[in-house]
């Protein structure tokens, strides 16, 4: 066992038993698990987006290794500038050792100049002019691509996969056995009134009310089987942190859990019995 | 009567946090203690089982990786119980992830079953091209052109000098997708943009919090089959003939939901015997 694997453990220990202490109440552990999360999160997140779609999909497209010394051509030197500029402002003009933008270009498997990949990289841009107030309006226009984009796609994936096929799956099947019938009959019947609980044009009395009342039954099983399975999802998660624990209270970790448990009993108690004594009013 | 009645009231004001630690205890004790529990598996598991089961030798099946170490318990078993089955059936293995920590499940599993108990060689059994942000967007550039999106695998290596990638161009070129998803993105975007619109057939392992949602296509035969969280994957190892890390598992899982039924029964009589003390004074 290496002695960073030893280390990890007990991070980890302390991490999980920091963020299950929230169960007794709000406390310093608590709220540094919780803070140190978010802010390595962003961190991971922002070094991974850089490294597996920025840099090889767009600067590995707009500048590629491959035709930064094919030719001698004039444009092509002139394309080359700017990433000459970024190379030497990351490596303060050939002071620091830098290999994020090498001499040679961007080697990530891209033989031409995409320049199309110009229109992203100058909304990425403007996203990032939300930090001047006087050109925060150009973000405007990175984020009407985006949720573009995004609601196109979207509604294309739903039209055909959620819509169409659901419909197509719910339609009877009259060559099948009566229990299939039956079952098929409850299933649009479930649905039809389930969706008339959500029909908001005309005013719910009469009929309309007692078939959204019945919809209101079926809504309910449904969400009596997602909380089912809700339970069922974080008593895995709470088994996995468990059997973590139990793993790194062994020998080879010199029982990490049992020590940062004991740790972390005394320091809350301690702290409990502090904050007691602030609220205390004074005499 | 009376006695029984003011017995549940006072039940009711008993503070959470012994609730908490009953829960705990019941999840923790068969932890410390394991019990082995019979395991049955459901039609659903079946199907998923069946799918990967039938398919021809040498099959091109792409596995996607939508979960990280918080749903680790919950789908990393199923991860490793379908590539065994997999590598035991001499099928091509082609992974990717939608999510960033999916690469490192992959990574794990791999380094479990393929090198560790199978034997089998990168680039030419199996290859792990990585994670690629963009969500839906990454599954249709999987769907038209996989080249265009990937040009390096997740060891660094040309795409174009791997190979096992020399015949495969867009999502046609696999005969099976299955994706191990934990939410979004995940199975739902897989069937949405790639597999319904392209007619391949799609099996999934996700999370229990996600199987209402994904039961639909099930049904409807859009996903062929899923495996419904922890249960899911203690029945796909009871499938497959291996005792896995799941069904060692199953036995906090089942006491913790004894325990949770009991709590949900006594918290709705002791709601309705303290309403009914409400409405009498």
């Amino acid at each position: 066992m290496s002695n960073i694997e030893i280390i990890g453990a007990w991070i980890s220990v302390l991490f999980t038993l920091s963020i299950l202490s929230y169960l007794y109440k709000d406390n310093p552990f608590y709220k540094s698990a919780e803070h140190i999360f978010v802010g390595v999160s962003a961190g991971y997140w922002a070094s991974t987006f850089f490294w597996t779609q920025v840099y090889p999909n767009l600067f590995g497209r707009l500048w590629p290794a491959s035709q930064m010394n094919s030719s001698d051509s004039f444009l092509l030197t002139l394309w080359y500038f700017p990433y000459h500029v970024i190379r030497n402002l990351t490596t303060l003009f050939g002071l620091a050792k830098n290999d994020i933008f090498p001499v040679t270009g961007i080697e990530s498997g891209f033989e031409e100049i995409s320049f199309s990949y110009l229109i992203p990289f100058f909304l990425g841009m403007f996203m990032l002019m939300r930090l001047i107030k006087k050109l925060s309006w150009l973000a405007r226009w990175a984020i009407a691509y985006t949720v573009g984009m995004a609601a196109g796609l979207r509604f294309y994936g739903f039209l055909s996969s959620d819509i169409v096929e659901q419909i197509r799956g719910s339609t009877i099947d009259l060559s099948v056995g009566p229990i299939e019938i039956i079952n098929s009959l409850i299933l649009i019947f479930g649905t039809l009134t389930g969706l008339l609980y959500f029909f908001f044009s005309r005013k719910d009395t009469g009929l309309i009310s007692k078939f959204s009342k019945i919809g209101i039954y079926f809504l309910m099983i449904s969400f009596g089987a997602s909380f089912g399975f809700a339970v069922m999802g974080r008593i895995s998660l709470l088994i996995g942190r468990f059997n973590s624990l139990i793993e790194y209270n062994g020998k080879e970790y010199y029982y990490s859990s049992l020590w940062i448990l004991v740790f972390m009993i005394v320091t809350l108690a301690y702290w409990g019995f502090k904050n007691n004594d602030k609220h205390e009013p004074a005499n | 009567m009376e006695l029984i009645k003011n017995i549940f009231i006072n039940i009711g004001t008993i503070n959470r946090r012994w609730i908490f630690l009953i829960v705990g205890l019941s999840v923790l004790l068969p932890l410390l203690f394991p019990i082995k529990i019979p395991i049955q598996p459901t039609l659903h598991s079946q199907q998923v089982y069946n799918a990967l089961k039938n398919l021809e030798p040498n099959s091109n099946i792409l596995l996607s990786f939508e979960y990280g170490p918080s749903t680790k318990p919950e789908i990393h078993p199923m991860a490793i119980g379908v590539l065994r089955l997999l590598f035991k059936n001499e099928h091509n293995v082609y992974a990717m992830a939608l999510w960033p920590d999916g690469l490192f499940m992959s990574q794990d599993a791999f380094k479990q079953v393929a090198k560790d108990e199978f034997n089998k060689k990168y680039g030419v059994d199996y290859v792990n091209l990585g994670f690629k942000p963009g969500n839906e967007a990454v599954v249709k550039g999987v769907a038209s052109d996989i080249r265009k999106l990937y040009t390096v695998d997740s060891q660094g290596t040309l795409v174009k000098d791997i190979e096992m990638m020399k015949d495969i161009q867009n999502i046609n070129d696999f005969d099976f997708v299955f994706s191990f998803s934990a939410g979004y993105p995940g199975s739902k975007e897989w069937l949405q943009f790639a597999t319904d619109p392209h007619n391949i057939p799609l099996s999934t392992g996700c999370t229990s919090i996600q199987v209402t949602e994904i039961l639909p296509y099930v049904e409807n035969e859009q996903i062929l089959g899923v495996l419904a969280g922890m249960p899911g994957a203690a029945e796909f190892e009871n499938l497959i003939g291996e005792t896995g890390s799941a069904t060692g598992l199953m036995a906090a899982q089942s006491f913790a939901h004894i325990i949770i039924i009991l709590f949900i029964i006594l918290g709705n009589l002791t709601y309705y015997f303290t309403r009914k003390k409400g409405r009498k004074y």
